[in-house]
């Protein structure tokens, strides 16, 4: 299996404050990779390291190396980083002034013109890989603030999926959703793994083991643990692993 | 809290409310009526004649066009003007300049805004008005002013002048609501623009500046209503006279506004028809801000009423 994404010694901070300390990992490319830990232990900022979103709040630094298909993505056109790698975030944030198929095709027509009916097309396409198109059909120009919050959630991910990234970053999509709007994205998250890498961080243990290929633990801003899925959760190596799977931790 | 008293309060709260909404008005219907009641002698005596182009004190002429155009005019060269530059300052203070700049340039915005429009009028009437004439209407009148839009001679004090001693004036308005507007954009929603490629220009066009679209239009129909009603600054450097815009329509002779015409007269008027012509041109141009705002207002409930549907 190839790698797809690969950080070196990643570190970063808030200030003075170091969140991430020394994150070496290897993604697998089209596989799901869970990462689970604590709050506060620095998931978001890590993901955030690998889209370059990390460095647009004030104060903030990354040391370290990351990689995209050997390409170093400290060296790349932060733009050209975020059209590769897509981003989900946990609460659903479609764009309240733009209709739903305006929605899907907003980065698209960032990076030049498109004519209507490719632009259909996208759409059309996207939102049926996201199980949408026949829930919303009818009517592509409502705004997409009207759906329910699942229904967002996942206009959201066709948005990002319509640029055709490599690598999706998924920050706990299904936090704020009810259980049957979790399970179908946890379907279509298994579904997009023909295509894409999958990077999810997820509060919800259970939801690492029924998903994703890989898992990898990070407790305090220090990589604990990483290992294929079955592994990690049938002998993990570390306590703390341990004790955080079995549920004995805040 | 029992069940009585929250009724309780809830409807002192309703009579309140209710009450000082009665007030209001019946304050607004007080000034109508004594405006109705005030240039009642002189629609009496002839009801198109404030419809006149000239006003002529001597021979009992009172033609209100020249004002009435010359408040509408002023007041939308002076929109005209601050919008772009409100826009430009307020998009440029909240998503490019520094944080301490931008935190230092908010306080003097705000300061602006509180400067009093005599002081505006000074400050026009002696600085403004002669770099004006040396810096704008000279080159100007001097090279394209064959057109009589903007033909000579070229006075200090000028329709010119006033609408843009007025554009400075309503700047502050304008910018210091869109700047609050647009530093209030959710962050999820700039992240998320961002996360799809999108530059900081692309944030603003797409993100911030949608999203603050409609307080940014009411700002500027607060700003309109400030710039029609304005009268000490306006009065300074308009120079109030009738020439403009049936003698000459160019923009740097000398004009009138409604308010400059009654600030100027009214006290030494003492022919009848003379203080109700005065104040007949009151009343149009409360009219004329009451349309403003109450078409505004549609048009906002029309847009919200909108998103909020799909
Ligand atoms: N904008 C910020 N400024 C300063 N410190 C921050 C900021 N955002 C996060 N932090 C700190 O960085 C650390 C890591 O935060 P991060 O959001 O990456 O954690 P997380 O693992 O995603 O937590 P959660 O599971 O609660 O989302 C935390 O200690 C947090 O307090
Ligand atoms: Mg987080």
């Amino acid at each position: 299996m190839a790698t797809k994404l690969v950080t070196e010694r990643l570190s970063a901070w808030f200030g003075k404050k170091q969140v991430l300390k020394d994150i070496s990992i290897a993604f697998e490319e089209r596989q799901v990779t869970a990462l689970v830990g604590p709050s506060g232990c620095g998931k978001s900022t890590f993901i955030r390291c690998l889209n370059r979103m990390h460095e647009l709040n004030p104060g903030a630094r990354v040391e370290g190396k990351a990689f995209l298909d050997g390409i170093d993505i400290y060296g790349m056109d932060p733009m050209d980083v975020r059209r590769k790698i897509g981003m989900v975030f946990q609460k659903p944030n479609p764009f309240p002034n733009m209709s739903i198929s305006d929605n899907v095709v907003a980065g698209i027509k960032l990076s030049g013109e498109k004519s209507k009916a490719d632009l259909d097309a996208i759409v059309e396409r996207t939102l049926k890989s996201v199980g949408l198109y026949d829930e919303v059909k009818d009517d592509l120009r409502r705004s997409g603030a009207s759906l329910s919050g699942g229904q967002q959630q996942r206009l959201c991910i066709a948005r990002a999926l319509a640029m055709e990234p490599e690598v999706i970053l998924m920050d706990e999509p299904t936090s704020a959703l009810d259980p049957a709007s979790t399970s179908r994205i946890e379907d279509l998250i298994r579904k997009l793994k023909s295509e894409i890498t999958v990077i999810i961080i997820t509060h919800n243990v259970g939801q690492a083991a029924r998903i994703s290929d890989k898992t990898a633990f990070l407790y305090l801003g220090e990589l604990i643990e990483y290992n294929d899925t079955k592994e990690f959760f049938e002998s993990p190596k570390s306590p703390i692993t341990e004790r955080y799977i079995t549920g004995r931790f805040g | 809290m029992n069940k009585k008293s929250i009724f309780f309060k809830d409807s002192a709260f309703k009579y309140l409310v209710g009450g000082s909404s009665l007030i209001v008005v019946a304050f607004f219907v007080m000034i109508f009526v004594m405006l109705a009641v005030r240039s009642y002698p002189s629609m009496a005596n002839d009801p198109l004649m404030i419809f006149g182009s000239t006003w002529d004190v001597n021979s009992g002429l009172y033609g209100g066009i020249p004002a009435i155009l010359g408040t509408l005019a002023s007041s939308a060269i002076a929109v005209a003007l601050a919008v772009p530059i409100s826009l430009g300052m307020s998009v440029f203070f909240t998503e490019y300049a520094p944080r301490r700049v931008r935190a230092a340039l908010s306080i003097v915005i705000d300061m602006l805004a509180t400067i009093p429009s005599v002081i505006f009028g000074i400050w026009g009437l002696w600085i403004v008005a002669p770099l004006v004439k040396t810096y704008v209407q000279d080159p100007i009148v001097g090279s394209i002013g064959f057109i009589p839009l903007f033909s000579g001679p070229a006075y200090g004090l000028s329709l010119f002048l006033a609408s843009l001693v007025l554009t400075f004036m309503i700047v502050p308005i304008i910018s210091s609501l869109t700047i609050s507007l647009l530093s209030t954009t959710p962050v999820e929603l700039r992240e998320a623009m961002i996360s799809l490629g999108a530059t900081r220009w692309e944030v603003v066009r797409h993100v911030a500046l949608p999203f603050s679209k409609l307080g940014i239009f009411a700002s500027i129909i607060l700003a309109l209503g400030r710039a029609l009603g304005e009268t000490m600054a306006v009065t300074m450097v308009i120079g109030n006279s009738f020439i403009w815009p049936f003698s000459s329509i160019s923009l740097f002779s000398p004009a009138s506004t409604i308010t400059s015409k009654i600030a100027s007269e009214l006290y030494e008027a003492v022919d009848v028809l003379h203080v109700s012509s005065l104040v007949e041109l009151g009343l149009i141009l409360l009219v004329i801000t009451l349309l403003v705002n109450s078409s505004a207002r549609l048009v906002i409930t029309r847009i919200s009423r909108r998103n909020a549907s799909g």
